[in-house]
């Protein structure tokens, strides 16, 4: 018995670790070169891309994305694919934080939008990690009705906000740096400790590493999965609080498309779909990738729809490429 | 006991039932053959995209790009009326279809992609080829009395794709009850290698079921487009949720080797009834949408409940 199945293991092992390393180097290497020759591109073709008021915006609009990013990385970490409520909770977050401010004040108004995102994480949590579904379908669907319930609370209108004290916190600079980027470090900085450093992050990449594996060696891995999602809520919470503090209103369609940029920037940086590998600092050198190539392909009028095509290509052919990878462990 | 399974068994019918009996009670004049009509009419939409994803989930795969393929679909049967006709428009925009399911095809079968993440990866590509090349603009048909043949009722009860849709799940029903391939089909689904040993090519069956299944998402698309005279690449972005939901309602499971063409006429006509009702209602669409999605969440729960209980243990651990 042990005969037969060791040596099996060991290839099986060997080639992974060896396909993990080899990968590990090509797409850091790989993924720096490409950030750097996309500002270079971008400083010759543009002279507006080094300007501080265009690096400003590309920070901005990439925190707010960034503080998805943290949430999603989990999300894959763990192995469940990716959280497709994201734009539904933004939604909430964003929606609640300002129809909430004349009722409770800002502070408690932004707190229970947190919060509301995070339940619906939860709920996207239970049904994948103890109840078993695809968290395609469970997140889809908890989406569908979360933005149904949000849209449904507002009356499905167009909410503003009332207290320019707050957007005017929001809105500015702390030594240059927009509030809203120093929220993402502190996001950032706090995802990576947990996952890198906490023995929730080891739990989390052994679940999306092996399931069985790790139930045998007593991690509770429904209550990582479950948690990934409920990360993945909080972060969406928050990120969309932000937005909709930053824009002043909130429209239900506010957060459409944030799923697809967050799992980009997760999939680029080279973090397998498949689970158990990946780093928060990874995710964000692929969202700085995806984010600086919008912006250029902004700045020379490249059309949107282009800009999705280019999007889905990203991933298409990062998957692509892990899975190859790490089916030939090259 | 018998009982439960009996329940279990005609569950599908079960809901249906129970869908038109409420929406009959709680909509006024709902029990009539225009309602009746046009609930059909509606239904074929979801209902042809369904009976490709049925075949795609049978096989253990999914397809989430099916609303955008749908979409592109219509905008290339439209577009290129002008120049080529009615008819060979039609054409391309339904093989406009099947080569988005080469395409999907290519990255699930040929790159192992997991084909929830290529298919949404494509959705994404297809959705933005849409909006490229109509600008972002809905294109309108050249012959409106076309679209008005297309919507015409006939027998008080069928439209043209409404026809179709059941002719469509007639063959369907054959196809996999009947025929090799369809026993094939399900072999593929429920263990691919053990498929493969028996001399089954796997690939191939899985390859073609993407096709299959964007064919006739197309195939919805250009009918869709047809009778609104109308392409836009806005089209279809709710359907995804819907044509799960029609599917998984019919019994079909997520997880491959299950699933009949009965069921999805069934899970069809309990979403198309239910919509109808509570548009009939005017009840608003995002309420409508908390419906779909609940009605999705609560019987995929179900459908796990059961199996906990009727499989074996060892069946149950190797779906997580």
């Amino acid at each position: 018995m042990t005969d037969t199945s060791l040596p099996m293991q060991k290839t099986a092992n060997s080639r992974y670790n060896r396909g993990s390393r080899i990968f590990d180097v090509l797409s850091r290497a790989g993924l720096l070169i490409a950030i750097l020759a996309v500002f270079i591109y971008g400083a010759i073709s543009s002279n507006v891309f080094f300007t501080t008021g265009n690096l400003v915006n590309v920070l901005t609009s990439m925190a707010i994305i960034g503080i998805v990013v943290v949430g999603m990385t989990f999300v894959l970490v763990v192995g469940s694919l990716a959280d497709l409520s994201v734009p539904a909770t933004i939604a909430g977050g964003a929606i609640l934080s300002l129809a909430l401010q004349p009722v409770v004040g800002p502070v408690p108004a932004f707190a229970l939008a947190v919060g509301f995102a995070g339940a619906c994480g939860l709920v996207n949590g239970l049904l994948v990690g103890y109840v078993g579904i695809n968290p395609i379908i469970a997140t889809l669907g908890v989406g569908t009705v979360v933005l149904g319930i949000v849209q449904a609370a507002v009356g499905g209108v167009i909410v503003y906000g009332n207290d320019p004290a707050v957007a005017a916190l929001v809105k500015g600079r702390v030594l240059g740096v927009p509030v809203i980027v120093l929220v993402f470090v502190v996001v950032a900085i706090i995802g990576h400790f947990v996952l890198s450093r906490s023995f929730w992050g080891r739990w989390t990449m052994a679940t999306g590493g092996n399931y069985k594996a790790a139930e045998a060696s007593a991690v509770p891995v429904r209550a990582v999965k479950a948690g990934a999602f409920v990360i993945s809520g909080l972060c969406a919470g928050l990120s969309g609080g932000l937005l909709g503090l930053t824009l002043q209103s909130a429209r239900p369609e506010v957060g459409a498309g944030y799923e697809f940029a967050s799992i980009t920037a997760v999939v680029v940086g080279g973090i397998s779909i498949l689970g158990g590998l990946g780093s928060i600092p990874r995710a964000i050198a692929g969202l700085v990738f995806v984010q600086t190539l919008t912006n250029v392909m902004v700045l020379q009028g490249v059309r949107t729809p282009i800009q999705g095509f280019v999007l889905g290509l990203l991933i298409a052919v990062a998957v692509a490429l892990d899975v190859a990878l790490r089916k030939r462990g090259v | 006991m018998p009982i439960t399974s009996l329940i279990i068994r005609y569950r599908v019918a079960i809901i249906l039932a129970a869908t038109l009996i409420v929406a009959c009670i709680w909509v006024p004049g709902f029990a009539s053959l225009s309602t009746a009509s046009l609930g059909l009419d509606r239904g074929a939409t979801i209902g042809i995209i369904a009976i490709g994803l049925t075949v795609l989930l049978i096989a253990g795969q999914i397809d989430l790009s099916g609303g955008a393929v749908f979409a592109l679909s219509g905008i290339v049967a439209i577009g290129l009326q002008p120049s080529i006709g009615i008819w060979p428009a039609a054409f391309v925009g339904i093989l406009a279809g099947a080569a988005c399911g080469v395409v999907n095809g290519l990255l699930s079968v040929v790159f192992k992609v997991n084909s929830l993440v290529a298919t949404l990866a494509t959705m994404l590509i297809f959705r933005a080829i849409a909006h490229w090349i109509t600008n972002s603009q809905p294109v309108a048909g050249v012959d409106i009395m076309f679209s008005l043949a297309m919507a015409k009722i006939y027998l008080d009860l069928f439209t043209v794709r409404s026809g179709l849709f059941l002719i469509a799940l007639v063959l369907l029903h054959f196809w996999l009850t009947r025929t090799v391939s369809g026993r094939n089909l399900f072999a593929v689904g429920s263990n691919a290698t053990a498929a493969e040993s028996s001399g089954i090519a796997a690939n191939v069956v899985l390859f073609f079921s993407f096709v299959f299944a964007s064919t006739l998402a197309g195939l919805a698309g250009v009918l869709q487009s047809l009778t609104a005279n109308t392409g836009s690449p806005v089209f279809g972005e709710d359907l995804t949720v819907m044509v799960i939901a029609a599917v998984v309602v019919g019994g079909t499971r997520l997880e491959g080797g299950r699933g009949s063409a009965l069921g999805t006429l069934g899970g069809v006509l309990t979403i198309a009834s239910l919509t109808t009702a509570m548009e009939f209602q005017s009840v608003p669409a995002y309420i409508q949408q908390v419906v779909t999605g609940l009605i999705l969440i609560l019987l995929v729960v179900l459908d796990r409940a059961v199996r906990r209980q009727s499989y074996s243990h060892a069946a149950t651990i190797s779906q997580s």
